[in-house]
């Protein structure tokens, strides 16, 4: 199977340990993913803020170029995801003048719901080498991957399920909590930090509450949220895993804690403890 | 008829006695106006409050997104520009997605953001102003986004160091920054983007700029 990648800048900055994950688990899984040649930012919350057209016009180029190379994309980044759906939105409403050809036609993957899809479930359950087994997770969804449900197409987007099923695959323990879909504060936290504290600490008090030891999450800048507020505790840090570092994890006959090296909140000690580093 | 819209007074800086603020000759101008540019039927709202108790920010705004959305029904375009509410949002999309009719007040406070930074009035939120439009300065430039070049633009426009230093936030954030480099979580170099000359066209474009 080949898909058109659309990585995001987080996938080339700040997760970056993300961005080679993904690479890994789907040279395992046997899928071809082709990176959009020279992609460009969709202009995040920023373009969608300042400028209307450009938060269509933005994401319309890497469109172009995927529709060019005729493969649907998949985007692991929420963010990426949400305004390129929503561009594509807008162009079918053929309300903005694109410069480029785009038809808005291609088929926008959030990567969890791809890799929830029932045959690559199965495709992952084979490729499972140690199970993940006694490792207790909550997986946070945040908010741009699954709202606003005309957008994303997700119709549980009070209780998503997609990282959930693919984590149990796993064998990891999967906790239900209330917090999937709530906000993590974003970007805010630059300019007005206590506000994004206030959200963060919220959530990874109700993960600690819900029992979990660990937090699954998709979106680089929930990822960074959850994982920097925790840089300066030693005592009981839940560390905060990208799914996708879950699924090398358990690909591999013994995991190196190298891969580990870019996180604030420890996963090491936790993962030595449960004997699976 | 002091009662009729008394609820809406809370955030905002009605003094008894004071001139009541009155739609005025503008009439449904600013609402038909909004609702052509956004595609959003406003006048659907009935204020059930579903959008607000729904927003996580919505104590730090002084005009509360059922607020905001009555406010553009009534015309009071000043008060909303003003406004810290269409700095504050998150657009995490929880009161589009609650709405029961279907008003997407998101969209709504997107679109006056975005009025906002098209009018003469100062945005009651600074930082947050500026730090949009560094990022879409940065990605004017180099066509993707690097953090570490994101921050130090943002830190070199006026008055955002002054603002850090006086806040105490700076040391903090030097020393975050320092965290992250050990990391590896910073990238140090862009590498050449080959499509920049594009996105600088469609950029000028969008401001009405011929060539
Ligand atoms: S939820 Fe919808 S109808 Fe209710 S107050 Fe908000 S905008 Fe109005
Ligand atoms: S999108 Fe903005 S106004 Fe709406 S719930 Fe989120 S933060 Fe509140």
């Amino acid at each position: 199977m080949r898909l058109s990648f659309y990585p995001g800048c987080s996938l080339e900055g700040m997760a970056n340990d993300y961005a080679r994950s993904i690479d890994t688990v789907f040279r395992d899984l046997g899928i071809d993913l082709v990176e959009i040649e020279d992609w460009s930012c969709c202009g995040a919350t920023a373009a969608h803020s300042l400028s209307q057209t450009m938060s269509v016009v933005l994401p319309a180029r890497n469109l172009a170029v995927a529709e060019k190379m005729g493969l649907d994309i998949v985007s692991p980044c929420a963010m990426c995801f949400n305004r390129l759906r929503f561009s594509q939105n807008m162009i079918r409403k053929k309300v903005f003048d694109i410069p480029w050809h785009v038809t808005g036609e291609l088929r926008v993957h959030d990567m969890t719901r791809f890799m929830a899809e029932p045959s690559m479930i199965k495709s992952i359950k084979k490729r499972v080498l140690k199970p993940l087994n006694g490792l207790r997770v909550v997986c946070y969804y945040g908010c741009q991957m699954v709202r606003p449900p005309k957008i994303t197409g997700y119709t549980d987007y009070e209780n998503p399920q997609t990282l959930d099923r693919i984590i149990a695959t796993t064998g990891a323990q999967v906790i239900d909590w209330s917090y999937k879909s709530t906000c993590c504060g974003a970007s805010i936290g630059i300019a007005r930090r206590e506000i994004q504290e206030s959200l963060t600490r919220r959530i990874l008090q109700k993960a600690q509450q819900a029992g979990a030891e660990a937090i699954v999450v998709s979106c680089p800048l929930c990822q960074s949220n959850l994982d920097i507020i925790q840089k300066d505790r030693s005592d009981r840090c839940t560390p905060v895993f990208y799914f996708t570092e879950l699924l090398r994890l358990s690909f591999m006959e013994s995991g190196a804690s190298k891969l580990f090296k870019m996180h604030f909140a420890d996963p090491v000690s936790l993962l030595k403890a449960k004997r699976l580093l | 008829m002091q009662n009729i819209i008394s609820g809406l007074n809370q955030a905002h800086e009605h003094v008894p006695g004071k001139k009541r603020k009155l739609i005025g000759d503008r009439g449904d101008f600013f609402l038909n106006r909004m609702q052509g540019e956004t595609g959003v039927n406003i006048s659907a709202c009935y204020q059930c409050e579903r959008c607000t108790n729904a927003c996580p920010v919505s104590h730090f705004m002084d005009i509360k997104p059922h607020q905001a959305i009555r406010y553009v029904q009534l015309g009071w375009r000043e008060d909303l520009l003003k406004s810290s509410t269409i700095w504050i949002c998150l657009s995490c999309e929880m009161c589009t997605t609650y709405c029961p009719n279907e008003v997407d007040v998101a969209e709504i406070i997107h679109h006056l953001r975005n009025m906002a930074v098209h009018s003469s009035i100062t945005p009651k939120e600074k930082s947050l102003a500026v730090f949009h439009q560094t990022f879409l300065e940065v990605l004017r430039k180099s066509g993707r986004i690097n953090e570490l070049r994101l921050m130090n633009a943002y830190y070199l426009k006026p008055d955002i160091l002054h603002e850090r230093i006086k806040n105490n936030i700076l040391k903090e954030d030097l020393l975050l920054g320092m965290a992250l480099l050990r990391k590896g979580r910073l990238k140090l170099f862009t590498p050449k983007f080959r499509a920049i000359k594009e996105i600088k066209k469609a950029y000028s474009q969008t401001r009405g700029e011929i060539v």
